[in-house]
């Protein structure tokens, strides 16, 4: 009763509440059929995201270097000191990390013998992921190792290596899975210890992401190599930014595909609404008869639509949100990356799109009922 | 001052080549505390001129006047807006709303109107027609009788000056439809109200002060 006398304040709403439960079999249908498209929408759209973050996580931190070597034209078999402090100048944004490298072969106590790369930098702790161990803000002593080959060498922290006649003590342990890219990471010493090599072999940057690593290389480019002299060799990842792009494409034809069925869900209220203001006729003569201004037959049923659409679009939300839930799991491994704004916002696109649609197919049966002649709504 | 005043109203349908007139050049007038009823055959043109006193039609010819005021050519918004205030309906199938109660029913036509409370006035209406134990009720748990009553009720819930009446006891027993009638003309009297009935039913005739005749879209004596 309490909830009746607050509805008697809004009387469109009461009256479509009660006109919703008269058939409630219809209602239910009508309902269902914009459940099914917001849940098309949502899921399609969740989806879509969760693949998205997927790709980034397996792309990694790569998207975001641009690595820069000695082009073919290059008169130095290197980059040159001059060089890299012409790309500092440059770029300003981010962090420029030159690097030597070279092959060393490391003897174990036991015995055993690795063939390894050697890296020679300053700026370790930018480039490595330790796993152990701490990488100094500048390399100026002792020697980073990479997990694999401490491992297969039976290394420890504090071991000395060898390279190049010089003994480092060991410091850290470099995350192995990481350093697939330029330069290798097997074993990693202040750039002093390769001082007999006069050139950087590799110049990484690092950008804040793949965008910023693309106008990076851009302006690298266009600083050092004409169209037919490549001084330098600019790399970047193009991949995020390609990625993305296949997957807004991607997501675009699977939210078209969402937003069909909810275009037919709209059909199917236009026709429910249609066909229960038609056999309301009388009914709607009898209102118009006693004083009830168009305006008020018009909201009444938009009213009735709206929410079909709300309740609808509702339960679609909630039933998406367990469907996004389920995905982001399978996908990603993590449920709750379907409660992000960047997944959940579907939900609210889902349930905004539910009500609009059918409050438009609302509009042409509260048109047409509100504005028949009274005398011939009550003729039935 | 008549309540309700037709001159020379006429109205005439066309519908393809065929042209009728329904209602010829008709005089009436009811005064307040009077019940008029208007009888004829079938195609007689009773229900033409019920919906041209409700304001519910437009006449082709004459005039319409409402508390000596020319309703004629009221724009559909304003006949609503009279209606709402100086008329009353009942219907021959009472026409309640199914999915209301009584009283809700009886509140319908101020429902949208959120600055007047007509709760009260419904409740005392409704016990004014002997259905003060069936307030919360639905139409289906209503017998025809009380329907009809509850109709009335809310008929005169906006305090109408003329109470219109199509049939209101064709769907009723004899007995019933007497005490409807007996009802109607108790309410008639305390309200102050004018009656238009229509009807072909010989005991409604008993209870009117007036009778008019009307054959052929022409007024009898």
């Amino acid at each position: 009763m309490r909830i009746a006398s607050l509805l008697w304040r809004f009387p469109s709403v009461l009256m479509a509440w009660r006109n919703l439960g008269r058939n409630r079999l219809r209602t239910a249908l009508a309902a269902l059929g914009i459940v099914i498209g917001v849940v098309a929408i949502c899921s399609l759209g969740m989806a879509t995201v969760a693949l998205e973050q997927q790709a980034t996580a397996q792309l990694g931190d790569l998207t975001n270097e641009v690595t820069v070597s000695s082009g073919p034209d290059s008169d130095t078999d290197g980059v040159t000191e001059e060089q890299v402090e012409e790309m500092r100048a440059i770029v300003t944004d981010a962090r420029v990390i030159p690097q030597k490298t070279n092959a060393t072969t490391l003897e174990a106590r036991n015995g055993m013998e690795a063939r390894m790369s050697v890296t020679g930098v300053t700026d370790a702790s930018a480039l490595y992921d330790l796993t152990e161990g701490e990488a100094p803000e500048r390399l100026h002593s002792g020697a980073l190792i990479s997990n694999a080959t401490a491992d297969r060498l039976g290394l420890e922290s504090g071991d000395p290596v060898e390279y190049d006649g010089r003994i480092y003590r060991i410091r850290g342990f470099i995350e192995s899975e990481h350093s697939f890219g330029f330069g290798g990471g097997d074993l990693v010493i202040p750039v002093s210890g390769l001082a007999d090599q006069r050139h950087y072999d590799t110049v990484t940057i690092i950008a804040a992401d793949g965008d910023a690593a693309g106008r990076i290389g851009d302006r690298l480019d266009t600083r050092f190599n004409a169209e037919n002299d490549e001084e330098l060799r600019v790399t970047t990842f193009g991949n995020r930014a390609q990625v993305g792009g296949f997957l807004d494409t991607l997501s675009l034809a699977l939210l078209g595909i969402g937003g069909i069925s909810l275009v037919v869900a709209s059909v199917a209220i236009l026709n429910v609404m249609l066909m229960s203001t038609v056999e309301r006729r009388g009914e709607i003569g009898v209102l118009r008869a006693v004083g009830i201004r168009r305006g008020e037959v018009l909201r009444m049923i938009l009213t009735e639509a709206t929410l079909l659409g709300a309740l609808g679009g509702l339960i679609g939300a909630l039933v998406s949100l367990a469907t996004g839930m389920v995905l982001f799991h399978v996908i990603t491994g993590d449920a709750t990356g379907a409660l992000g704004w960047a997944s959940s916002r579907y939900l609210v696109y889902g349930f905004g799109f539910a009500v609009t649609a059918s409050v438009l197919s609302g509009v042409y049966p509260a048109w047409k009922a509100a504005n028949e002649s009274p005398v011939e709504a009550l003729r039935g | 001052m008549s309540v309700v005043e037709l001159r020379g109203v006429g109205k005439r349908y066309e519908s393809g080549a065929e042209i009728i007139d329904a209602l010829k050049r008709v005089d009436f007038s009811a005064e307040r505390g009077e019940m008029v009823t208007i009888t004829g055959p079938s195609g007689s043109g009773k229900s033409t001129m019920l919906n041209l006193i409700g304001l519910l039609d437009e006449p082709t010819e004459g005039t319409v006047s409402l508390q000596g005021r020319n309703v004629t050519d009221l724009s559909e918004d304003e006949r609503t807006e009279e209606r709402r205030s100086a008329l009353g309906f009942v219907f021959q199938d009472f026409h309640l709303l199914p999915m209301l109660t009584a009283v809700e029913n009886v509140e319908l036509p101020s429902m949208w109107d959120t600055s007047v409370d007509r709760h009260d006035r419904a409740v005392d209406l409704l016990r004014r027609v002997g259905l003060g134990d069936r307030l919360t009720h639905t139409p289906d748990e209503l017998s025809g009788g009380q329907k009809q009553r509850v109709a009335i009720a809310r008929s005169l819930v906006n305090e109408p000056e003329v109470l219109l009446a199509d049939e209101p006891t064709g769907n009723l027993d004899q007995e019933t439809g007497g005490t409807i009638l007996d009802e109607i003309t108790r309410l008639k009297n305390e309200e102050d109200l004018a009656v238009v009935a229509i009807t072909h039913d010989e005991q409604l005739v008993e209870y009117a002060d007036r009778v008019v005749r009307l054959v052929d879209g022409v007024t009898r004596p």
